[in-house]
């Protein structure tokens, strides 16, 4: 019988623990909009971290260049000074093909924009933090600078190996 | 080996015990293990995109962090009773994810428990990982070898 009252304490005590740990994290405070990023489309407008009108344009040509390729369904672009992020989505039954279209869209972006430097990602994680700092931007909360400094967290992020 | 030749009566034998044997349900096995191992998979998938989620970690380096909290998870299980139900009920479905990899070193390091730390516990914790570890780690060398002999030398 004491055994048996441990084991319920012992199970508890794990479930708290979980929960502790799950919930812990809940703290961010995303938008609707971000939180079903990994599973819906979200179609994120393309932003830059300069205000000026020929740098949107130019964005939103390369938002609509991206997505002209039939296997990407969904696209984050950001340009950064230097650096333009280009964070996709590749439609399920094509990510067998997953190297040959990054290829593919990497070597068409940079026909397409030979002055400009291009990093492409495939990966979720990118996507939801391009997404994230895309939000923050249109909401105004960030200033150039701090958009910037994020945009580098997202590229040193994105040549992060196993 | 040749096989010998059976006897009469070994014969007689053997068609009594087709008789009786019991057959093994394959299919069902099968239905059952893919299941259980495709919802195994499926929290695993979970907990990839949690850690993608509220931590720092990419699609490609998400996978670590994951497949030590799936064997914590199975580790956990083990220790309560609870996963011996589902290996018995599932067979390859519960043993082939990783979470077979926790489950045998606990179910080893529970049943040595008595004959002390040092020589049952110690002793006997990889005796069924221990395969695992060795296997996969000279498999990842002899892959690694390959993978860099073509790179550096014949140059893909």
């Amino acid at each position: 019988m004491k055994e048996k009252k441990y084991q319920g304490i012992q199970k508890a005590f794990v479930c708290f623990l979980f929960l502790l740990v799950l919930s812990a994290c809940q703290a961010q405070n995303d938008t609707s909009e971000t939180r079903t990023a990994l599973l819906k489309t979200t179609n994120p407008s393309a932003v830059t971290t300069e205000n000026k009108a020929e740098e949107e344009q130019l964005v939103a040509k390369i938002k609509q260049k991206v997505l002209s390729m039939k296997e990407i369904y969904d696209v984050a672009v950001i340009k950064g000074e230097k650096e333009i992020l280009v964070a996709y989505k590749v439609r399920h039954l094509q990510r067998f093909h997953m190297k040959k279209i990054e290829k593919n869209l990497q070597e068409k972006l940079e026909k397409a924009y030979p002055d400009e430097n291009f990093s492409v990602s495939s990966d979720y994680k990118i996507f939801l933090e391009a997404v994230r700092l895309q939000e923050k931007s249109e909401h105004g909360k960030v200033t150039r600078d701090e958009m910037e400094e994020q945009l580098g967290k997202i590229f040193k992020l994105s040549k992060e190996k196993t | 080996m040749a096989k010998k030749k059976k006897t009469a009566e070994q014969k007689e034998y053997a068609k009594i015990e087709q008789k009786h044997e019991l057959k093994r349900p394959v299919l069902r096995n099968c239905i059952v293990a893919f299941l259980v191992g495709g919802t195994i998979c499926m929290i695993g998938q979970a907990v990839t995109y949690f850690y993608i989620y509220f931590f720092n970690f990419t699609e490609q380096t998400a996978s670590n962090p994951t497949v030590a909290t799936m064997i914590f998870f199975s580790m956990l299980l083990t220790g309560f009773g609870i996963y011996d139900h589902l290996g018995q009920f599932s067979g390859a479905g519960s043993a082939v994810p990783v979470t077979g990899f926790g489950n045998s070193v606990i179910s080893a390091a529970i049943e040595h428990r008595t004959e002390g730390f040092v020589l049952g516990v110690g002793a006997n914790m990889f005796k069924l990982a221990g395969t695992v570890i060795l296997f996969g780690v000279f498999s990842a060398f002899v892959v690694a070898l390959i993978k860099t002999i073509l790179v550096q030398w014949v140059g893909i």
